[in-house]
């Protein structure tokens, strides 16, 4: 029984922080309709970014707060955006192949300037300790991992249904040329799409950085989560994305416990096969966002 | 019996009842032979610098793995971003059966072939999921999984990966070795090129052509597009198994890191986009240059990480037909022979 | 009658695009299809040729059930269609486009490719395009794609054709060879046609019989001159007043 609701606890922790990895990508699925390899590369820099902030130029906790979110615009916009998704959104080809060199680049050149021995450290432990839950004990910082997943998603939610923009963005997301037609400017819906993207790994890494490995290549197996995640859930559709990433997490706590946890990856890989091959839409059959 | 006529460019055969035809046609097969003689004439020149010759096997080994890719490209209509998924599938397969058991090379390629044509069925329906794109998504994750899954089984030895394979040739120099790697190599990329070739000449290579400009349409003509995408699949991801197993009994040792992750597949990816993306003889010269571009930036140091993917990527932007695609724009050849169909 | 539609039905989300509608088609006849744009005849002829499933309802041909089966498995069986906008293989050769045709239409496992080009080659003398056959499908212009198009429908041997507006955007000389080009094909190949056309003059001259079709619904069915005098027709094309 105590297993259970270890299993079920960690279940929702890890869910939680499946969200935040994968929300963006979702969104971007849906909004841009290409699959944006290049989004692992969104935590890498995230990451580093404070690093680089706070160590090397010297910046306090909230400026480099700030400063990293000014970076990841700058860079989903000027390196993302522009050059690679703008150009060759007709061609997939080469999309996704230029979003994979770029990620390669940028993983290769954060290897160059800080390996892995360098030792990053970023201070943001909101609350340090550990707490007693349901017989198991849960680092403090991964609670507010469900906190920060609650309030992100639920903003998201609200932007998208409750606001004028949202509205558009779902317009867009649904159908492309409707959407120009009746007047919505669909090259800044992008825009605000992918900057609405970087949002949530920004603050995924803010929260987790404490508790976490750090390391330049951990942007691919965050975009393979976020890969499946997306997938099982339906591309592009929030609910399912929601629902999909609270049943991954499931299934990797159930794995992680019950089995080993370095099969997890591989457990979730043969779920998603097996769900692809009786529903191929992912689980929710939706066309829209939400 | 054997009664040989030869009539203007026409070769005709006749063995008891059967006719056999071949029209000589030597425009088609004089380059190719030329280049793969020129091939092979290229490690004479380096027999005595063991690197430059492991750099021909290494291109070589390249070339294999792009040449049934570059048909998978267009039969499926969808890029594979995990071909090395199969190639740890034969590499391992192959390393593993050699050190436990002792098997020789050509005992264990029949089990590398069956494990090969397993996994390419069971994967084959990725080929049709609705959403094509899934294809290419979960092909990128295989490999890395599969890393994964090597680093947890204590069998694959981890890092320094399986050792103790059967060589083909006991032989004591090294250079020697080399020199056989070469050839070894050459012929297995020559083999591949030779099954590919025929495919793509044939009617199937009608189908691929077919399925990759218009699949509704080659449905509505009659063609069961499901059915040969998975020809198309299991087929190219056997051939890429056997180089797996190739490259497990000539290097000896197999291990899953140098092979599985991304930044491999890059490489071959590289080599098909170069290439002329996805053409056959291109993805010869592609691999060449891919090699030596590596070779080159071994100079810079420990920043060629760096600069090999920022090349490459300059390369896509300003050459979307690759290297081999500026030579075919000059001088365009067609594919299939046009058959002289005379009016009556 | 060799091809039997009994009371099919599609529907797209909420708009039945073809509602309850039985027709048929004898051996060599052919059979004009007409209604106003959105009637349903394009979705017709999907049904027929296997791209969408029908919701409810039966087509039989030859006395097979086809409902349901996939698009090359009714080709097999012997039916095939043309495009309203031209599909052909873009980047192959005008004969190697229609050898497509002939290698897959009817299972034929030992023919090599070269047969199948010749073969290609004489469907391509039918329609006029032998001298073309060499150049790529996307050099084509609008006139010799239509006829690469019936061409490579032809290779597939088939018993029943559909044809899809295929003089939309043809000039005057081009309608008439066009039109001569078709009953040369009737006459060798002995097929039953079933034609989507919006020239009344066409269908007036060339067809045995017409079904209209009007939000999904046969609203009038019978010899051309029958049927355009129908008021209940005229009154569907061009409105209540005018009838």
């Amino acid at each position: 029984m105590e297993i259970i609701k270890t299993i079920l606890i960690y279940a929702v922790m890890l869910g939680s922080l499946y969200l935040l990895v994968s929300l963006g990508f979702s969104l971007i699925c849906g909004v841009l309709g290409i699959f944006n390899l290049g989004y692992g590369i969104t935590f890498v820099v995230a990451v580093y970014g404070m690093w680089f902030l706070m160590h090397t130029c010297g910046f306090g906790l909230l400026p480099a707060i700030a400063g990293v979110f000014v970076l990841q615009f700058l860079f989903t916009l000027g390196i993302i955006y522009y050059p690679i998704v703008k150009r060759y959104m007709e061609q997939e080809e080469f999309l996704l192949t230029s979003l994979l060199l770029v990620s390669l680049i940028i993983e290769e050149f954060v290897n160059h300037v800080y390996p892995i021995t360098a030792g990053v450290d970023i201070p943001t432990t909101i609350i340090p300790g550990t707490i007693e839950l349901g017989g198991s004990t849960l680092p403090f910082q991964m609670l507010f991992v469900v906190v920060f997943a609650v309030i992100i998603t639920a903003f998201f939610v609200v932007f998208l249904l409750k606001t004028r923009l949202g509205l558009k963005i779902q317009a867009v997301s649904q159908n492309h040329d409707a959407a120009q037609l009746m007047g919505v400017k669909v090259g800044r819906v992008h825009i605000i799409a992918m900057l609405l993207a970087a949002i949530p790994p920004t603050i995924c890494m803010i929260v987790i950085a404490p508790v976490w490995a750090i390391e330049p290549a951990m942007g691919e197996s965050l975009l393979q989560t976020a890969i499946l995640v997306t997938i099982l859930g339906g591309l592009g559709n929030l609910r399912g994305t929601i629902m999909a990433s609270l049943i991954v997490g499931l299934i990797s706590s159930s794995i992680a416990f019950l089995v080993n946890p370095r099969l997890v990856n591989a457990a979730i890989l043969i779920c998603v096969f097996l769900v692809l091959l009786f529903k191929p839409e992912g689980i929710t059959k939706s066309e829209s966002l939400w | 019996m054997v009664k040989i006529e030869h009539k203007r460019a026409l070769l005709v055969i006749r063995f008891r009842d059967k006719k056999f035809e071949w029209p000589i046609e030597t425009r088609y097969w004089r380059n190719p032979l030329l280049g793969i003689f020129g091939l092979a004439l290229l490690p004479v020149f380096f027999i005595g610098q063991p690197d430059f010759l492991s750099l021909i096997t290494t291109a070589n080994i390249y070339a294999a793995i792009a040449i049934p890719l570059g048909w998978q490209i267009t039969g499926i209509g969808r890029l594979n971003f995990g071909p090395q998924f199969f190639l740890g599938l034969g590499g391992y397969a192959a390393g593993l059966i050699s050190s436990t058991y002792l098997w020789g090379p050509w005992a264990t390629l029949p089990v590398v072939i069956l494990i090969g044509l397993a996994f390419g069925f069971m994967l084959s329906p990725l080929t049709s999921l609705a959403k094509g794109l899934y294809f290419s998504l979960i092909t990128l994750i295989l490999p890395l999984i599969f890393l994964e899954v090597t680093y947890y089984f204590s069998i694959f030895k981890g890092e320094t990966g399986v050792y103790g394979i059967l060589p083909f040739v006991n032989v004591q120099s090294i250079t020697t070795e080399q020199v056989f790697a070469c050839y070894f190599s050459l012929i297995l990329m020559v083999i591949f090129l030779y099954i590919v070739h025929k495919i793509m000449t044939s009617r199937v290579g009608v189908y691929t052509a077919a399925i990759n400009d218009d699949e509704e349409v080659a449905n509505n003509l009659g063609l069961n597009i499901k059915a040969w995408k998975v020809v198309c699949f299991v087929v190219t991801s056997v051939m890429i198994t056997i180089v797996g197993w190739f490259a497990a009994h000539f290097y000896g040792t197999f291990a899953g890191v140098t092979f599985l992750p991304l930044s491999f597949m890059l490489k071959i990816l590289l080599v098909v986009m170069i290439g002329g993306r996805g053409d056959v003889y291109g993805a010869i010269y592609g691999a060449y240059f891919v090699v030596l571009l590596e070779k080159v930036l071994m100079v810079f140091g420990t920043a060629n990480y760096i600069l090999f993917p920022i090349i490459l990527m300059i390369l896509l932007f300003t050459l979307p037909e690759g290297l081999y695609g500026l030579y075919r724009k000059h001088r365009y050849r067609e594919y299939y022979p046009a058959i002289r169909v005379r009016k009556r | 009658m060799i091809l039997q539609l009994q009371n099919v039905s599609k529907r797209f989300g909420g708009l039945k695009a073809v509602n309850d509608v039985s027709m048929s088609i004898g051996s060599g006849e052919i059979v004009g299809l007409i209604g106003p744009n959105g009637a349903g005849k394009t979705t017709m002829m999907n049904l027929i040729s296997g791209a969408f499933k029908p919701d409810s309802g039966k087509i039989v041909f030859d006395g097979i059930d086809i409902t349901g089966k996939e698009s090359y498995q009714i080709c097999r069986h012997g039916i095939n269609r043309t495009y309203q906008i031209p599909r052909p293989f873009p980047e192959m050769t005008a004969l190697l486009n229609v050898a497509v045709g002939v290698l897959c239409g009817k299972r034929r496992p030992d023919m090599s490719l070269s047969d199948a080009m010749l073969d290609a080659s004489h469907f391509l003398e039918l329609v006029g395009l032998f001298g073309k056959r060499n150049t790529l499908a996307r050099d084509l212009s609008l006139f010799e794609l239509r006829a690469l198009e019936l061409a490579r429908a032809l290779a597939t041997t088939p018993k029943v054709l559909l044809i899809d507006e295929v003089m939309a955007g043809l000039n005057q000389f081009e309608t008439v060879k066009a039109i001569r080009l078709i009953r040369k094909v009737i006459e060798e190949y002995h097929v039953s046609i079933l034609w989507i056309e919006h020239i009344m003059k066409i269908i007036m001259e060339a067809t045995d019989r017409v079904v209209v079709l009007h939000y999904g619904e046969v609203i009038g069915s019978g010899p051309p001159r029958n049927v355009v005098a129908d008021p209940k027709i005229i009154e569907a094309y061009l409105g209540e007043k005018i009838a």
